[in-house]
C-alpha cells in the first residue's frame, strides 16, 4: 500500500452514483478520500433501474444504512415477492419469485415431480402463493417453518431512493462536489482529473464513472460501448388510496411491454418499448442497451449506465448495479499497479453482464407461440452458447445448467423455463422409484401446508402498515 | 438392445467399480435394473487414492453407510488435511487444511486481516489460526460440531482407508442390494453394427455379457472406451510430466496422525498415508530424471518401518479421456483419466463421476444431450484439479535439480498465471463455485510455497493496527483452547467405536 492518501473521484449522482460513492465510503478507510461530483440535473435514465430488488439486496441495503426502517418510514417502497408475467408465452399468468432453494422430495429436486404428474408450480411454492393472493409477512428463522421459504426484495421508486441516497451521502465522510463536469484530463488511459463548471478542477487517483450513458470520464478513453438495441421508456405514477399486492405485473405488448409496480401510496407504470415505435410519447426517454467492451480502463473503472443498460424486465439491473459495486469494493487498487484489478473487474464483468442477458433473453424465446412475447432481438456474443445449452438441457431432461457464480440462482431458471413452457421431455430416472400416487399424496400435502400458511398471511397493505407502526414506535422509544 | 436402458455393466472391481456398483445400486433400487459387475481375481487393482477429500462422506451418507462401522472395515483414519514437506524450499512444511483460516470479520476474509498485521509488524503464523492445522500437528481429532462459524466446527474431515478394503466393503454392500459379480476377464467387446454402441462383452471362458450401458471401470487400460471405441486422451504431461510411480506399504510407527503427508523429491515427491495397521507409502516420479530402480530405492530408504510388501510398480500419463461418455459406455476411474494423487483427488474425481452419471441416468435410450453435458461437467472437474495440482509444481523457490529448474522455467495455462497474480498483487483468490478447491485450498498452498502478497485488500484499512492485533490474539487464544480439549485421534477412534483393534497406538502428544 503506498503511503499516500488516495482520491477516488465519483463522477456521477444519480442513483448509481450516489450508491457507489456511499459505499465506498463504508468500507473503505480514512486512507481513502472520497469525493463525489454531482450535476445539477436529475438524470432520466433511473427509470431503467427498474423498480424492483432481488432478496441478495437485503444486506447490501443495510451495510449502506438503507434499512427496513428508512426505507419504508422515508419512502413509498412496499415488499417485493416478485413478478407475474402476464399474457407473455402463455394465456395464464405465471410467476417469477424470489423463492429459497425448492423443496427436495425424497433425494429427488420438485421439478422432476412436477416433470411426471404435469402441475404447476405456483402452487408449491409460498411466495407466489402469497404474491398472487397479495399477501405478506416476514420469513421467521425457523427452517421448519415453510413462511421461511419465502424470500421477498423491494418494490421501488429510483428518484425516491436517490433521495434517500443524496441525504445518507451528505451525512458521510463523501465530500460531495456539486457541479456538472465539462471535460476530463487525461494522458492516454490514465484519468489526473476531472474539469467541472464554474470550480477548480478535481483530481485523483482513481475516477469511478457513474454518470449515466453521458460517460463523462471513461467515453473521454478508448472505450467502445456496444449497443445492441435502442429502447424508449415511459414512467408514470398514479395515486392510489391502499397498497397493491407485494410483486409486479409485467405486460406484454406487441414491441414491448408495460410493467405495473405497487408502492405504498402509489402505482408506478414504466412502459418500454422499441425506440422506433411510432407510437411514442414525446416524453419517452430513450436508451441504447448494451455494454462497454471494457468496463476498467486505465485508472477509471465504469458502474452502472456508464457501463451497461439492460432493460428492467427483471431486478437484473439493480442486481448488476450492486454486482458492479462489490466488485469495485473487492477490487480498489491498494497501489498505483492495476493490472489485476483490471483484469480481474473485466473479466467478472463480462461474465455479470452475459448471464444477465441469458436470463433475459431465455424471457423471449417461448416454447410455443412465438407471437405472445415482444419482438426483439436476442444478445448477441458470449452468452448464447450457455443459453443454448441451459435450454436443451432442461427440456430433455429437467436439468438446470449453471456456471459459475451466476446472478440468477436455479429457482429464477426453473420458473424461467417453465413459465415459457419449456417442459422437459422426461424425470429423473430415481422419481421411477416412487409410485406415483405416493407422488401426488406429497404434493398434496405440501400445497395444503402452503395453503394454510397463505391463509394466515394478512394482506400486504395491512402488515406494511403494522410493521410501519412498530418502527416508528421503536424509533420513539 | 431392449427397450430402456435396463442392462448395466460395470466392467472392473476396483474403487471406482465398486462405488459406481452400490451407487447405482441405492439410487436405483426397485427400479429392476440388471447391474452386473465383472472382475477377475487374476487382475490386481490399482488401490490408487487412500487418502480422500471431505465429499466423500457425503458419498457414504447417501449410500446410508455407518460410519464408525465402515472405518473400522477399512481400517480407515480421520484426516484433516495434508502436509507438504519441501516443497517450496527444502525445510519447509506446510498443511493444507480442511477448513478456513480464523473467521471472517465484518464479511472480510480473515487472511487479510493477518496479511495486514504481517506487513506492519509481523504475526503469528496463519496456521495459528486454523483449528484443522493445529489438530492435525497435534495428532488430535473429533467430529465437528453442528455449527460451522465457530472455531473449533469450522473445518471438514475426510479419510485415509485401504481401498481394497473399502471396494470389498462396498462389494459387499452391492451384492446384499442385488449386484451381481461375475467372475472373468474381458477377451473382447461387440460393436452393434448400426450404432457404434457396445452391445456386449466377451470373457475368457467363452461367456457374453450383454448391456444397454457399460460403465468402464477397468483402469488405465480403458478396455471399452479406449481399446473398443478408440475415444482418445488429453495428454497433459507438458503440464504434469511425472509419469510412473512405486507404492508400498510398511508397518506403521506408532504416530497416528490425522493427516497425508506429501513430501517433494528430486524428481517427483513421496506420500506417506497412516491407516489403523499399517502406512501406506509411494514415490511419484517423472522417469526423465530418476531411474526406477532409484526410486524404489529412495522410498524404501525412507520407509518409517519394514516393508510388508514387495513394491508395486505403476506407469501412466497424466491427462483425461477426451470423452468421459462415449456412446453407450461412461468411462469412471483410471479409465477416465490419471491425475497423480498429490490432492488426494483420484476418489474425488470417481465420485464426481458418478454423481453426474446418477443425474444423468438414461431411461428409453442413450442420449447424446446426455453425454455432452457429463462430458462437460468432467472436462471442467478435471481441468480444475489440473491447475491446482500444477501450481504446487510451480510455486516453488526449489532449484537444486532438473525437474525443479523445468517447472521454474514452465509457462503456465492462463488460468492458472491469473490465479498466482491475483494472489501476488494482493491476496485476492479467484473465486469459482464449481470445482473441488475453494479458497482457503489455494491461499494454503500459496502462503505454504511462500508465494507472498505485496498488499493487502485496502478495506483492512479502516481497522487500526491496534485492533487487529487484539481480534487475531483473541482468534489464536480460542483456536489454542478448541485443540486443548480436543482427544488424540487415536482416544477418538476408541470412543467412536471405529477401532479396528489391529494394532492401534496413540499419536505422541
Amino acid at each position: 500500500m503506498s503511503l499516500n492518501r488516495k482520491t477516488i473521484v465519483v463522477c456521477g449522482g444519480g442513483l448509481d452514483g450516489n450508491f457507489v460513492a456511499l459505499s465506498l465510503a463504508k468500507t473503505l478507510g480514512a486512507d481513502f478520500r472520497i469525493v463525489q461530483i454531482a450535476g445539477s440535473e436529475r438524470r432520466a435514465d433511473n427509470v431503467f433501474y427498474g423498480s424492483a430488488t432481488s432478496p441478495e439486496g437485503y444486506n447490501f441495503l443495510h451495510a449502506l444504512g438503507l434499512d427496513e426502517r428508512t426505507l419504508l418510514l422515508k419512502s413509498q417502497t412496499a415488499f417485493s415477492y416478485g413478478s407475474f408475467f402476464r399474457r407473455w408465452a402463455s394465456p395464464q399468468p405465471w410467476i417469477l419469485c424470489h423463492h429459497a432453494p425448492f423443496p427436495i422430495l425424497a433425494g429427488i429436486p420438485l421439478r422432476h415431480f412436477l416433470t411426471r404428474s404435469g402441475a404447476p408450480l405456483e402452487p408449491l411454492l409460498i411466495s407466489a402463493r402469497a404474491a398472487a393472493l397479495g399477501r405478506f409477512a416476514h420469513p421467521p428463522d425457523d427452517p421448519r417453518n415453510p413462511l421461511s421459504r419465502a424470500e421477498y426484495g423491494y418494490q421501488f421508486s429510483p428518484d425516491e431512493w436517490i433521495e434517500l441516497l443524496d441525504s445518507l451521502v451528505a451525512n458521510s465522510r463523501v465530500e460531495r462536489v456539486r457541479a456538472d463536469i465539462t471535460g476530463i484530463d487525461h494522458q492516454g488511459d490514465t484519468v489526473s482529473a476531472v474539469q467541472v463548471a464554474g470550480r477548480e478542477r478535481v483530481s485523483g487517483d482513481i475516477f469511478v464513472d457513474a454518470s449515466g450513458p453521458a460517460r463523462h470520464c471513461i467515453g473521454a478513453l478508448a472505450s467502445n460501448y456496444r449497443a445492441t438495441r435502442n429502447v424508449a421508456a415511459c414512467a408514470e405514477r398514479q395515486d392510489v388510496p391502499q397498497l397493491g399486492p407485494p410483486c409486479r405485473v409485467i405486460e406484454a405488448g406487441p414491441s414491448g411491454w408495460t410493467s405495473t409496480t405497487h408502492l405504498q401510496d402509489s402505482i408506478l407504470k414504466i412502459r418500454i418499448d422499441a425506440a422506433d415505435d411510432n407510437d411514442l410519447p414525446a416524453t419517452a426517454i430513450q436508451m441504447a442497451l448494451g455494454q462497454l467492451d471494457e468496463a476498467w480502463i486505465g485508472n477509471c473503472i465504469a458502474v452502472g449506465h456508464a457501463a451497461w443498460a439492460i432493460e428492467p424486465l427483471t431486478p437484473a439491473p439493480m442486481m448488476l448495479l450492486q454486482r458492479d459495486i462489490v466488485r469495485l469494493q473487492e477490487l480498489v487498487p491498494g497501489s498505483d499497479d492495476m493490472t489485476t484489478e483490471r483484469r480481474e473487474f473485466n473479466r467478472r464483468f463480462k461474465d455479470d453482464l452475459a448471464h444477465a442477458n441469458s436470463f433475459h433473453d431465455a424471457l423471449y424465446i417461448p416454447e410455443t407461440r412465438p407471437e405472445a412475447v415482444p419482438r426483439r432481438p436476442l444478445s448477441p456474443g458470449t452468452g448464447s452458447e450457455a443459453l443454448s445449452r441451459k435450454i436443451a438441457q432442461f427440456k430433455n431432461r429437467g436439468i438446470l445448467v449453471s456456471y459459475d457464480l451466476e446472478p440468477f440462482n436455479e429457482e429464477d431458471w426453473t420458473q424461467n423455463h417453465l413459465g415459457m413452457g419449456r417442459l422437459p421431455r422426461q424425470h429423473d430416472r430415481q422419481l421411477d422409484a416412487i409410485p406415483v400416487q405416493q407422488a401426488e399424496h406429497d404434493l398434496a400435502r405440501l400445497q395444503n401446508v402452503i395453503d394454510q400458511m397463505v391463509s394466515r398471511m394478512p394482506p400486504h397493505h395491512v402488515y406494511l402498515a403494522r410493521f410501519k407502526a412498530y418502527l416508528e414506535k421503536k424509533s420513539h422509544v | 438392445m431392449t427397450a430402456g436402458i435396463t442392462r448395466i455393466c460395470i466392467l472392473g472391481g476396483g474403487t471406482a467399480g465398486w462405488m459406481t456398483a452400490a451407487a447405482l445400486s441405492r439410487k436405483f433400487k426397485n427400479l429392476g435394473l440388471d447391474l452386473t459387475l465383472i472382475e477377475s481375481d487374476q487382475i490386481g487393482t490399482v488401490g490408487v487414492g487412500e487418502a480422500t477429500l471431505p465429499h466423500i462422506r457425503f458419498f457414504n451418507q447417501a449410500l446410508g453407510i455407518d460410519e464408525p462401522a465402515f472405518m473400522k472395515a477399512t481400517e480407515a483414519t480421520f484426516k484433516l488435511g495434508i502436509e507438504f514437506c519441501d516443497w517450496g524450499k527444502l525445510g519447509d512444511r506446510y498443511i493444507h487444511p480442511f477448513g478456513d483460516y480464523g473467521l471472517p470479520i465484518d464479511g472480510l476474509d480473515f487472511h487479510q486481516f493477518w496479511l495486514k498485521l504481517r506487513q506492519a509488524e509481523g504475526a503469528d503464523r496463519l496456521d495459528a489460526y486454523s483449528y484443522p492445522v493445529l489438530a492435525a500437528e497435534r495428532g488430535r481429532f473429533k467430529v465437528p460440531d453442528g455449527n460451522i462459524d465457530q472455531i473449533g466446527s469450522n473445518f471438514g474431515y475426510a479419510y485415509q482407508f485401504d481401498a481394497g478394503l473399502y471396494a470389498g466393503f462396498l462389494r459387499t454392500y452391492s451384492e446384499e442390494r442385488g449386484v451381481k459379480r461375475q467372475e472373468g476377464k474381458v477377451a473382447d467387446a461387440e460393436l452393434d453394427p448400426n450404432s457404434g454402441h457396445i452391445a456386449a462383452v466377451r470373457l475368457e471362458d467363452g461367456s457374453r455379457v450383454e448391456a444397454d450401458l457399460f460403465v468402464d471401470c477397468s483402469g488405465f487400460r480403458g478396455l471399452l472406451i479406449e481399446q473398443a471405441l478408440e475415444t482418445g486422451y488429453d495428454d497433459w504431461s507438458e503440464w504434469l510430466p511425472c509419469n510412473r510411480a512405486v507404492a508400498v506399504p510398511c508397518e506403521a510407527n506408532g504416530e497416528l496422525v490425522p493427516y497425508t503427508r506429501a513430501t517433494a523429491r528430486k524428481a517427483g515427491w513421496q506420500w506417506r498415508i497412516p491407516l489403523q495397521h499399517r502406512t501406506g507409502n509411494g514415490h511419484v516420479y517423472w522417469s526423465e530424471f530418476i531411474s526406477d530402480d532409484e526410486a524404489a530405492h529412495q522410498l524404501t530408504s525412507t520407509l518409517e518401518g519394514p516393508a510388508l510388501a514387495e513394491p508395486k510398480k505403476l506407469f501412466f500419463k497424466t491427462g483425461r479421456r477426451r470423452k468421459f461418455w462415449n456412446r453407450n459406455v461412461v468411462c469412471i476411474g483410471l479409465s477416465a483419466g490419471f491425475l497423480e494423487p498429490l490432492e488426494s483427488t483420484s476418489i474425488h474425481l470417481i465420485q464426481e463421476g458418478i454423481t453426474t452419471l446418477v443425474e444423468l441416468f438414461p431411461k428409453d435410450r442413450i442420449d447424446p444431450l446426455d453425454a455432452e453435458e457429463y462430458n462437460e461437467r468432467m472436462g471442467l472437474n478435471f481441468e480444475r484439479v489440473r491447475d491446482f495440482l500444477l501450481l504446487h509444481y510451480v510455486a516453488t523457490q526449489r532449484d537444486d535439480s532438473a525437474m525443479w529448474r523445468h517447472f521454474r522455467e514452465l509457462t503456465v495455462p492462463d488460468s492458472l498465471q491469473e490465479k498466482i497474480d491475483a494472489w501476488l498483487t494482493r491476496g485476492y483468490v479467484l473465486k469459482y463455485e464449481f470445482g473441488v478447491f475453494l479458497p482457503p485450498s489455494w491461499i494454503a498452498v500459496m502462503l505454504g510455497q511462500n508465494l507472498t502478497p505485496a498488499h493487502h485488500d485496502p478495506r483492512v484499512g479502516r481497522y487500526s493496527i491496534e485492533d487487529i492485533r487484539d481480534r487475531l490474539e483473541r482468534i489464536r487464544q480460542e483456536t489454542a483452547r478448541a485443540v486443548d480439549v480436543t482427544p488424540t485421534q487415536a482416544a477418538f477412534l476408541q470412543r467412536y467405536g471405529a477401532a479396528s483393534g489391529t494394532s492401534l497406538r496413540a499419536a505422541q502428544p
